[in-house]
Order: C-alpha cells, then structure tokens, then sequence
C-alpha cells in the first residue's frame, strides 16, 4: 500500500501513516493508502472513520500525524487550495432553506473561487446534470429529500474539480431516489470525467457505484481492491449445496468433475459452463434439489464483510 | 470541454442535454469569497429574492430614514430660501441626522442583523460553507460586511443626499461645498461609528441562537431595555453617570461628538459615549469570535 513520493505526488489522495485521536478515541491509526483511479469507495461500519478521513483530506481536521496529500497538494500547507479544488458533498441536511437551487449554486461557486459570470453559467449546466433544471427557481425548502441531495450534490460539482467527495449520499433516500443519486454518481466519474471519493456503509453503493475499494475496520485500512462484478459464467471453482442424497449426486457427477465433500458444500473443481452443465446433470440424475451454485473463492461482498469486521 | 450536447432540429426541437464543461480557468482567492459571502447575505436580508412581505419593511424603513432629508429638500425646492426652509434647514444639522432617525436605524438593525446569521445556524450551512475557502474569520468578516452595507443606506446616504441637496440650492454650490468641506468627513465618520456598532451588536446576538425571533427579542432587551432603565433611575436619583446604561444612543452621540456645537441634555461628553460604544463594540466582536473559533464540518 505504500507508494513512492512520485506515485503520491500524482495520486488523487495519497495518505502516509496517518492517525487521529479523539481523546482516548483512535479514529485513525497510522492509515497509509494511494488512492487513484475515476471511483473510489470508503467502506465502513459506523465509527470505523470514514468521516474523520474525509475531514482530514478537506483540511478541516488536523491529523496528529502523518502526511496527506490531495491533487498533489499537501493538505497541511495549503488546506485553502485543497478545499477550493475539492468538491465535498457532506452527509447531512446542510443546504440554506430560504434561498433557490440556483441562487445556492452560484454562491457556492463563487465560494470555491469561481468568477461570477462563470458561476451562473455553470450553475446552470450542473443544475441540468442531476435533474433539476425545471426546478432550479424554486426554493430549497420546497424539495423533496431527493431533490435536496441533487441540489447538494451540485453544488459540490458546480465548480469543475477534479475530485469531488461524497459523504453517504444516499443517506435517507427511498429506494427510486437512492437508485437516482447512484446513477448520478456513477455518472461524474464514467461521463463528466470528475474522479469520485464515496464513503458508504452499505457494500451495494459501494459495488454500483466504484471501480476499486477502501475498508476501514477501526480507524485501519483492512483492505484496498477492486470492484470487479462476478459473473456466473466465469471460470474457477464452484460450490454446490443440494438438497437430498449428497453421495449420490457426487458420484453422478462421476470422474470427469473433480469434487469434493466441504461441509455442507459439494467443492467442484473447474469451472465454465461445461462444469455447470455437469452439475446440473448430476443433480436431475441423482434426483437431489439444487439450492445454490456459486464461485468457491469469496465473493466481494464476503470479503469485504470480513474486511469490515 | 465534453461534448456530450445533442440537440435535435426543426419544429419539435428540444434540448435532450447540456453540454457539461469543464472550468480550467483562474479561481479567486478568499477576498472573492468573502465578498460573495457579503453580497448575497445582504441581499437576502433585503428581501432580494423573496416575496414581497419579505422586501415591504426593509424598502419602508429606508424611505422613512430618507423621510426628513427629502422633506427639507422638497420645501427648498418649493419654496425656494424663504424663512420657513431656512430653519427646516437649521432643524436638521447633519450631526442630528442619526438622532432623528435613531428608531429607524434600531428597527433597521434588529430586522437585518438576525437574518444574516441565524438562518446559517438553524439549516446548518455554516459546515458547508467552512468546507470551501472561508475559514471562521472569513465568514465573519463577510457577515459583518453584509451588515454595515445595508446599514449605511439609512445612517449616511440619507444625511449625504442632504448634503447633496442643501449644495444644489445653494445659490453658490461651490461656495457652499468650500464652505462645509469639514462635514463630509464628520458625516461618513459619524455613519460608520453609528453603523459599526449595532451590526456588530446585532451579529453578537443573532449568534447565540438560530431562532430569528430569539435573536429579535434579545437584542431589543440588550439596547432597549437598558436605555429606559438608564433614563428613568438617571432621572430619578438625579444621577446623570446612569445615562450611560443608555446603550441605544451610545453611538449616536458619540458620532455628534464629531460636529460642533455638540450637546447632552445630561452633560455627558462625547468621549465618554465613545468609551462607552467601543466597549460595547469590543465585547460584541469577542462573543462572535469565542462563537465561531470552534465551528467546523
């Protein structure tokens, strides 16, 4: 996980040995990782210090130690530059009630150091990217929840960077808006080309959302991968778990198929459709229900879960 | 730049996607900030994009602190240099201009001030605003900007069109601004003593709450009801040092203290008042600072 210092100066994120303490609370403890690449997951339970870590890439904690650098920046020299080229996208309600989505819009722009003209311009265009420019005139206090989480989602884009941070964005979204917000997403970083930082506890944002992940367990980097889909048809091991005479279905599926007995699981060696046929012969001959064929390795929800403790 | 703009032509045209650019060019720095900051506070306490109701009192208000200027300047304008406009004239010294105008400014204030921080407290936007280049000193120094700018709407543009007015009809305008040139300078510092000290006092409260109605009450009871206590005891155990319980007028007089002729119906001098308002001033500008120190994400 440690990367050379040209490594971290080109890395979006790059985090050497950082830890932060809350009073007798470890909320980080020594995290190193290089984080690079269009999607990046924040896998972690609740307290695991998702929060504290985007807090620290903002500039807006101070780690007790450790070196952070975002887009080439050190966050300890220059948090201004950081945060004016960062978006961030914070998990709470936090959007101005009495003000219109594109008055919000600008002002932010103008915040992250926007010229004014070029602030309405792009108000505009990013209030049309998530969906609301119909809606754009209206007051904030008049949206759904929905609607809000786009305003703010906007307004953390609004300014063109070149990483934008997302903190739960689907927090308190009903099912057809939290599938809208992970479209969106999913749509910085594949069309508007804006890298995306997204902490989540729930592994489905992650895995529809994100090309690689990092899991934090207690404050500690307990895995860093890639998101990488399992398809039925992919080669490797299988295991089977069938209801009725086990030993019969085993020899069913004779010489040809490598098998084993692994607890309640038949362990088949190979993989492909040839081997899913085989098992699928087996199992009408030897007269056994067949109740679940999956990879034998771990899936990505597995290991992650394990990861995440 | 993307290029992911599709449009459809002829009759039926419609716009199915909006190209989305991408922005390469300078960005300001914190002063761009802050003054945006400032801009859209002040606007928005001004009615500025809100419904009528919201704009009715702030526009009323400003006539009314325009009110006494344009009454003198109609009846020069009618009546030419006859006695009756010279002694409106001389009625209304510009060093009396605040004092005339003292409940408006208060009004003004306490409708103002509450609303540029409270509304910030109770949505939670000042996380989202310290996540981009503002920091804590930052956000103050543009709320106490958007408040001195609509705040001197009525404590120096009214006594500044006086000024602009009494020249004009003057039979010698030039002569008129040699003449006075002292009261430009006494006139601005006057508006910016009067100005400073209740945005500041009006922010210090407003800070404590996120309730506007709150905010409202709580500065009435911190300037109001000091100055009618102030009056009555000064009143009545003849002690004039009482007078200063009078918080209210503190700046008022303390920004006559700039004009000749200067008078307190209780002897009190300019100075102290000023005492007094800087005080007042300094404590303000400590309870907004230990206020937002610690505010952050």
């Amino acid at each position: 996980m440690a990367a050379s210092d040209d490594q971290e100066r080109h890395a979006l994120v790059a985090l050497r040995d950082v830890s932060k303490r809350y009073g007798s609370v470890v909320a980080l403890d020594g995290v190193t990782a290089t984080v690079d690449g269009r999607a990046i997951g924040l896998l972690g339970a609740n307290g695991a210090g998702k929060s504290t870590l985007m807090r620290v890439m903002l500039g807006l904690a101070a780690p007790d130690s450790g070196h952070v650098r975002v887009l080439g920046m050190d966050v300890a020299d220059s948090p201004w530059d950081v945060r004016r080229r960062l978006g961030y996208m914070p998990e709470h309600d936090c959007l101005p009630m009495g003000m219109t989505a594109r008055d919000f819009v600008v002002h932010m722009g103008e915040l992250r150091g926007l010229p004014r003209r070029v602030a309405v311009l792009r108000a505009s265009e990013v209030l049309f990217q998530v969906g609301l420019e119909e809606e754009r005139s209206r007051l904030i206090r008049t949206f759904s929840v929905g609607m809000k989480q786009r305003t703010n989602l906007a307004q953390a884009i609004v300014h063109s960077p070149r990483l934008v941070v997302l903190d739960e964005p689907t927090n308190g979204l009903d099912p057809a808006g939290r599938d809208e917000m992970l479209a969106l997403v999913r749509r910085l970083s594949a069309r508007l080309g804006i890298a995306v930082l997204m902490s989540s506890h729930v592994l489905e944002d992650i895995a529809r959302t994100c090309d690689s992940v990092i899991v934090l367990r207690a404050g500690k980097v307990s895995a860093i991968q890639p998101v990488v889909p399992v398809r039925p048809d992919a080669g490797g091991d299988v295991r089977v778990r069938v209801e009725g005479d086990r030993d019969a279905f085993v020899r069913m599926l004779g010489g040809d198929v490598l098998s084993e007995l692994d607890g309640d699981w038949v362990l088949v060696r190979g993989g492909g459709p040839a081997v899913q046929r085989a098992v699928r012969d087996a199992a009408v001959t030897a007269g056994v229900g067949l109740l679940e064929l999956r990879p034998a390795a771990p899936t990505l929800a597995e290991s992650l879960v394990e990861a995440m403790g | 730049m993307s290029t992911d703009a599709q449009v459809i032509d002829g009759d039926d045209a419609r716009v199915i996607d909006v190209a989305f650019t991408r922005y390469d060019g300078p960005r300001a720095g914190r002063l761009q900030a802050l003054w945006s900051l400032a801009r859209w506070s002040s606007l928005r306490a001004l009615g500025a994009r809100r419904s009528w109701k919201a704009k009715v009192i702030p526009i009323a208000l400003t006539l009314l602190a325009f009110a006494p200027a344009l009454v003198i300047l109609g009846a020069r304008a009618l009546f030419g240099t006859s006695s009756v406009t010279a002694n409106l004239v001389k009625g209304l010294p510009y060093g009396n201009y605040a004092a005339t105008v003292s409940i408006i400014i208060l009004v003004y204030s306490v409708i103002i001030t509450p609303e540029l921080l409270c509304p910030d407290r109770r949505d939670r936007t000042l996380s989202l605003y310290f996540s981009t280049a503002i920091s804590p000193g930052d956000y103050l120094a543009g709320k106490v900007l958007a408040a001195v700018l609509p705040l001197l709407l009525i404590t120096l543009a009214p006594p500044l069109t006086l000024y602009a007015g009494n020249m004009v009809f003057a039979v010698h305008p030039l002569g008129y601004l040699f003449g006075h040139d002292r009261d430009l300078p006494r006139i601005v510092g006057s508006a910016l003593i009067v100005t400073t000290f209740y945005a500041l006092v009006g922010l210090a409260i407003s800070s404590l709450t996120s309730r506007r109605a709150f905010a409202v009450g709580g500065y009435l009871a911190f300037l109001v009801v000091p100055t009618l206590i102030g009056g009555v005891l000064s009143h009545a155990l003849n002690m004039r040092f009482l007078r200063l319980l009078a918080l209210a007028p503190a700046p008022i007089r303390a920004g006559q203290g700039l004009f000749p002729n200067y008078s307190d119906p209780g002897n009190i001098g300019p100075w102290v008042w000023g005492a007094t308002t800087v005080e007042v001033a300094v404590v303000a500008i400590v309870v907004l600072i230990v206020r937002y120190r610690g505010e952050q994400v």
